[in-house]
């Protein structure tokens, strides 16, 4: 694809994705009926949920690239790893302000240890560690391999917090909790178009926001060789 | 005779410009297999290159000098031939061997002497050289020890740590630990700095019985007057690049001075 | 193999010929055990809980907080003096090298945790000698798990120019699994509970030691190439 071909799928995706965002908002307060247990808080399911979802597709393609970036050493997978991660970040931390606000009115508090709560934060701070460890290499190129093995590690420990996190709260039996898997199963037809359309319109921003960093990912790296070319050198030094 | 350094891609200034591709000395054969040979090697840090397509020859027995001025890329240039540090294209070969940053068996036959020490200061004289040793998976140490010490002169400071060291003990400490292995390359990065006449005069001592010896013995330094002594070739590298690579056996002093300071500040 | 385990071996013994020589480690985290154990004893209302409940939580958060003091140095002292460069050089295999440093490593920490558990049983009146080979197991495996990851984000931290700040960022979330396996099989084990009660904790703790060992193990490499 070309530069402007690139710019052009950038820019066709991210404003698609805006405006079913902005029908999404409408569905959710206008169109999709009340569910009956949890009355109207319950509507921010809608916007938490597929965050969710993107999250983990971001954190998948972070663990996916990490891993083959090390193998092969390409940087355009690196930037792909980088591109996922940022995307990725956004939507770790809508999720994260959305779920307390919906905790407040369901369970009564801000905050519960619930393994996907926790396992939800514990993410949140892994991609940050993958952030800072780019950010403060004292040399960029092993920046990237560090960010990398973070991402590595971050995915194979996951599962392991998860089941500790679960195991844990096993002991100790909460009265009511209510189970955002068990509310999926008695989705009205409506609800369940309102969720997709959501799945639809962040995964186009996603998209549009991926493309986008790859994008500038390469442009850096361009940027980067060009101050290198003949007299970069003594540039550096002075 | 000994003029078996490739043209690099950046030849520009080389004094013999015509003389392209590979100089062979006289008298090769095309079959022997060099001490030690850079192809092609280029590092970058960031965007930056460090080193930028160096690419030469040695025989066994050679000892080439690469001034530069600081910033130039010399001592990524040394990492990279004693396998410290992964170029991103181009190779190394010690005897004829791929000197793959994977494998390691062919860093046996590669010693690396750097500005810093590489010593513990905590650790004594004998038990560095034991570390060292057992790193490279030496026998008979306790005979091999004492007889490097012996040949640098510290052998009454055998149990002294190392951190007691004066600047020139501890450089020869670090030169019986570059050797103990007995390698066949030697790299060395710097070694004059902070030395007095005396322990310079040591280390030409050591220097010259490696070459006697028939090793490959590669220095980077920006000292020209140090530099130039005991070197069969010359190169002066600037901004990660051979810019000029020459026969020391034809060079005065006055001469190659001039021929320095015209490269650095004119590298095109 | 002989040979591979002489070399890790060979990194294990300098590093500690290293330490017991200087102590520096072992001091900062000698005293941080026994000045935090005190303000822990001063931070507990006795008329409100009884330390020995919390005690094993208190014990676990005191051996990472005080165990990352001791090895978010591990590698500051290979830069020193630039041995690291003649460490790389040498034909010693990188995950050797990272195990060796792995066992230097554990031996430290495990002085440290045995006067953790010295100060604490002191300080907050625990009995566990019935229960020390159970609770030897569960203590090591989770140190294990520990010690495995920090080694290798310690190889970061020291080229990075936040330096050992950068460790709890990128440790703590990862060591979940250690503090809820570890604290409620400690604790279980202060209270009496029989083996068979610990035994799950204890299968996770020491797969999780292993797993993450292999794992960094491999990883090593990209951290500590240049």
């Amino acid at each position: 694809m070309s530069e402007k071909q690139i710019r052009l799928a950038i820019g066709v995706l991210g404003a698609l994705g805006v405006a079913i965002v902005i029908v999404l908002h409408w569905m959710v307060f206008f169109w999709v009926p009340t569910e009956a247990t949890m009355g109207i808080v319950q509507r921010i399911f809608y916007i938490h949920v597929p965050a969710w979802w993107i999250a983990f597709l971001g954190f998948g393609i972070v663990a996916l690239c990490s891993a083959a970036y090390l193998w092969l050493g390409d940087e355009r997978l690196d930037r792909a790893a980088v591109a996922g991660a940022e995307a990725g970040m956004i939507f770790t931390t809508i999720g994260l302000l959305t779920g307390p606000l919906w905790g407040r009115v369901a369970w009564g508090t801000w905050w519960e240890w619930e393994p996907r709560l926790t396992l939800a934060l514990i993410l949140w701070f892994i991609y940050l560690g993958y952030f800072i460890v780019r950010r403060t290499a004292v040399n960029p190129e092993q920046g990237k391999r560090f960010a990398a093995v973070v991402g590595v590690i971050g995915v194979l420990d996951i599962p392991l917090i998860h089941v500790s996190v679960t195991w844990l709260r096993s002991l100790h039996p909460e009265a009511v909790i209510l189970n955002p898997d068990g509310l999926a199963m008695d989705l009205d037809a409506s609800m369940g178009a309102t969720i997709s359309v959501g799945l639809l319109a962040f995964s186009l921003v996603f998209a549009s926001l991926f493309l986008a960093r790859y994008t500038v990912a390469g442009y850096e790296h361009e940027l980067n060789l060009r101050d290198a070319a003949p007299g970069g050198i003594q540039r550096a030094e002075a | 005779m000994l003029w078996r350094v490739a043209p690099p891609r950046s030849w520009a200034r080389g004094i013999r410009n015509a003389a392209h591709p590979p100089f062979r000395s006289p008298s090769w054969d095309g079959a022997l297999s060099f001490g030690l040979e850079a192809v092609d090697l280029v590092r970058s840090f960031g965007g930056l290159r460090a080193v930028d397509g160096v690419s030469f020859q040695l025989e066994p027995g050679e000892l080439l000098t690469v001034f530069g001025p600081n910033g130039a890329g010399k001592t990524t240039l040394l990492r990279m031939l004693g396998g410290v540090m992964k170029p991103n294209s181009g190779q190394v070969r010690v005897a004829g061997e791929p000197a793959d940053v994977a494998s390691r068996d062919w860093r046996h036959r590669v010693g690396i002497v750097s500005h810093q020490s590489l010593l513990y200061g905590q650790l004594t004289t004998t038990e560095n050289l034991l570390f060292y040793g057992r790193l490279f998976g030496l026998r008979h140490l306790k005979t091999r020890i004492p007889e490097r010490l012996e040949s640098v002169g510290l052998s009454d400071r055998a149990h002294q740590p190392a951190r007691e060291l004066s600047r020139g003990l501890k450089q020869r400490l670090a030169l019986a630990r570059a050797l103990l292995h007995d390698p066949e390359v030697v790299l060395l990065d710097e070694p004059y700095t902070g030395l007095d006449p005396h322990a310079s005069a040591v280390l030409r001592e050591q220097l010259a019985s490696l070459k006697d010896g028939h090793r490959t013995v590669v220095i980077v330094t920006h000292n020209i007057k140090q530099g130039l002594e005991l070197s069969d070739l010359v190169a002066i590298q600037v901004q990660g690049r051979f810019s000029s690579v020459t026969d020391a056996a034809s060079l005065d002093l006055a001469g190659f001075e001039r021929l320095y300071h015209a490269t650095v500040e004119d590298p095109a | 193999m002989r040979t591979y385990i002489g070399l890790v071996w060979a990194i294990a013994r300098k590093d500690l010929l290293v330490e017991f020589r200087t102590l520096e480690r072992l001091i900062a985290m000698g005293a941080f055990v026994v000045l935090i154990g005190i303000l822990f004893n001063f931070s507990i209302d006795t008329t409100v809980v009884r330390p020995q409940d919390i005690a094993a939580g208190l014990i676990w958060m005191t051996i990472i907080f005080g165990g990352m003091l001791g090895m978010g140095r591990t590698f500051s002292l290979e830069e020193q003096d630039g041995a690291l460069t003649g460490i790389l050089q040498s034909p010693i295999p990188l995950d050797a090298l990272y195990l060796g440093k792995v066992l230097g490593n554990f031996v430290l920490l495990s002085v440290m945790v045995a006067l953790v558990f010295l100060v604490f049983g002191m300080f907050f009146g625990l009995t566990f000698a019935g229960s020390l080979v159970s609770l030897v197991g569960v203590v090591a495996s989770g140190v294990l798990g520990f010690v495995a990851l920090t080694t290798l984000f310690s190889a970061m931290a020291t080229r990075s120019s936040m330096g050992e700040g950068l460790l709890p960022v990128l440790i703590f979330p990862l060591l979940v699994p250690v503090i809820v396996y570890g604290t409620t099989a400690t604790n279980r084990l202060f209270a009496g509970r029989p083996f068979a009660e610990v035994d799950g904790n204890l299968r996770m703790l020491a797969a999780f030691a292993i797993g993450s060992t292999v794992v960094c193990a491999w990883l090593f490499r990209f951290v500590i190439e240049e």
